[in-house]
């Protein structure tokens, strides 16, 4: 009987350490529970909507005269692989990750950070998937893409901003740091209010600080006279 | 005998808008302090005091409403302490709080007068940093009002102005919001509290009413005005009562101490945020 038990309980310690390998596997277990490049990760997230907005799609027009194409700058960027390097023009792809090696299971931070700064992701604690959805990632200029501008005011920003409308959509997420060259050149609207205000913080303070303290370093000595 | 002699200074109107101010500025900084600072462990527990980072921006809505109301409501008052039928000299006169060429001269001598160069500008009724004081306020609200309300409602707004402008408006509210808060914190309260002549604390905004001697050292144009105009008996009024004067003296403080603890903790965690 003993023996019995023994034998039974072989096929136990056999899948326990299987499972064991399978969790210590670097490539399934580092993306678990967080926003990875896998394709049901946040799929819900990605359907709940609004369902508000003003048009469904619009003729293509100039919402942002001021405001150049963001996301053309990042085909700067170093490509990943050499097939990914071949593709020149990333931001009219249906999948913008075609090519690219080493995509899966890998969180976008690790290769978009510039992108991680925008006040969605780091104050409304959204996920990227949530505007960008589900794999593959389109371009953002991609004709269907939910990102293109014809229709991403009701397809993504709809979801959770009831209402909106294509002006809204031309919010720029992520925006370039706002006294930096590349806001200068891209959005200088942007550029110039953040110098003028920083210029008129400086100039308020180093005048006034100074012109207090005198005046009370002054005025003790007034006193002392007096 | 010439001790309790007062001259009034601020009506109660004056007083009050004051009085509600403080009270605003101050949720209103801690509120905006406790959003912006977010990221950070000093933002999260502050957004904790109110609630939670959902509660902390529906108390600054609310409160921002009640600013604007205040702001609209003080205007009105501007444009009754207007004497239509004199404007000239009711705009540019001793008694008006719009900067003339007199602010600049009297802004010279006193640099000059910093160095020991020259005696003090002699100062009518509001001196310049005075007026400086009220225009940055009054500039301030309704630059904060405008973008506060853009970001208050995005959508209903960005049927008026393009979508990028929001971004323009984030930036502005937060921007204008620091200069404002590190100017009151800073040199508003120096003034206000640190000053040899008016430490521990100028009692004008609270009291009411300034010594005479007071008046006659650091307003002297303002005392030769109201002795040749014999306005001396109509402004003369009591001293604050004692009970009075405890009260005002623990709000002051109270609310020199909130300020400087936003202000410390602000700078301290500055460099972990940005202005957009
Ligand atoms: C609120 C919705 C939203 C979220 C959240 C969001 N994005 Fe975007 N993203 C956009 C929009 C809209 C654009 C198009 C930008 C434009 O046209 O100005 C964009 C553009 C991009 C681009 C193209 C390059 C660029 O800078 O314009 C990349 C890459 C990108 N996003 C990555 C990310 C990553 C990574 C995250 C998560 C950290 C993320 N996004 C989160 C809406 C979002
Ligand atoms: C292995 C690194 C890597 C990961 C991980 C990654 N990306 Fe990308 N992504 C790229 C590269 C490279 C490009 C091409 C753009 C370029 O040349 O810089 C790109 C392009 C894009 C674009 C299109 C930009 C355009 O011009 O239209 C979007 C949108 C985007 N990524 C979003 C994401 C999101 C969202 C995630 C996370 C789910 C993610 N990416 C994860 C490397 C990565
Ligand atoms: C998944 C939900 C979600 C989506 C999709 C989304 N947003 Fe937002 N958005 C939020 C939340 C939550 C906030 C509030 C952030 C905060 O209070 O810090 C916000 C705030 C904003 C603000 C105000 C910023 C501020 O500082 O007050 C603007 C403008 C905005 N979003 C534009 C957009 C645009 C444009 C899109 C479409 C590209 C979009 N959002 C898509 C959830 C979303």
């Amino acid at each position: 009987m003993r023996n019995m038990i023994d034998i039974n309980r072989t096929p136990i310690w056999i899948i326990s350490f299987a499972l064991l390998a399978v969790l210590l596997d670097p490539a399934r277990s580092y993306g678990q529970g967080e926003e990875v490049t896998s394709y049901i990760n946040r799929y819900k997230q990605n359907e709940v909507s609004t369902g508000y907005y003003e048009e469904y799609e619009m003729r293509p027009a100039n919402e942002r005269p001021f405001v150049k194409n963001f996301h053309r700058i990042a085909r700067k960027s170093f490509p990943y692989s050499s097939t990914a390097a071949s593709i020149r023009n990333r931001s009219l792809l249906a999948d913008s990750h075609r090519g690219i090696k080493f995509y899966n299971n890998r969180r976008c931070e690790e290769c978009h950070i510039k992108e991680t700064k925008d006040i969605h992701t780091t104050r409304a604690n959204l996920t990227c998937r949530q505007c960008h959805g589900p794999e593959p990632i389109a371009s953002i200029d991609h004709y269907y893409s939910p990102l293109n501008p014809i229709r991403r005011h009701a397809y993504v920003c709809a979801k959770c901003h009831q209402g909106a409308g294509a002006s809204f959509a031309g919010y720029v997420i992520h925006e370039p740091p706002a006294g930096s060259s590349t806001a200068k050149a891209d959005f200088p609207a942007l550029y110039y209010s953040y110098w003028f205000m920083m210029a008129l913080l400086a100039g308020t303070l180093a005048f006034f600080i100074p012109h207090t303290i005198l005046t009370g370093v002054r005025e003790m000595f007034k006193r002392k006279k007096g | 005998m010439m001790q309790t002699l007062r001259i009034k200074r601020f009506n109660i109107l004056d007083r009050s808008f004051h009085f509600f101010l403080i009270l605003t500025f101050l949720t209103q900084t801690a509120t905006g302090f406790s959003r912006l600072f977010f990221p950070t462990v000093w933002g999260k527990n502050l957004t904790a005091v109110f609630g939670g980072y959902d509660t902390s921006i529906l108390i600054h809505k609310w409160v921002g409403i009640l600013m604007i109301f205040g702001f609209i409501f003080h205007t009105f008052y501007l444009l009754t302490r207007i004497d239509f039928h004199n404007l000239w000299a009711s705009l540019f006169g001793p008694d008006s709080l719009i900067p003339t060429i007199r602010d600049a001269k009297h802004l010279w001598q006193r640099i000059l007068w910093f160095f020991g160069i020259g005696s003090r500008p002699e100062i009518g009724r509001w001196a310049y940093w005075e007026k400086f004081d009220y225009w940055a306020v009054y500039w301030g609200m309704p630059l904060l009002a405008i973008t506060g309300v853009m970001l208050m409602y995005p959508v209903i707004a960005s049927r008026y102005v393009p979508g990028w402008t929001l971004n323009i408006a984030v930036l502005l509210h937060r921007a204008e919001a620091i200069l404002a808060v590190s100017y009151i914190f800073i040199v508003h309260f120096f003034v206000g509290h640190l000053r040899p002549s008016s430490f521990p604390m100028n009692e004008a905004m609270f009291a009411g009413s300034i010594p005479m001697e007071e008046l006659e050292e650091e307003k002297p144009v303002w005392f030769k005005q109201l002795k040749a105009e014999g306005k001396f008996e109509t402004v003369k009024v009591n001293p604050p009562s004692l009970l009075y004067k405890i009260i005002y003296f623990i709000f002051g403080y109270a609310a020199l101490g909130v300020g400087v603890y936003l202000l410390i903790n602000g700078i301290i965690n500055s460099r972990y945020i940005s202005l957009h």
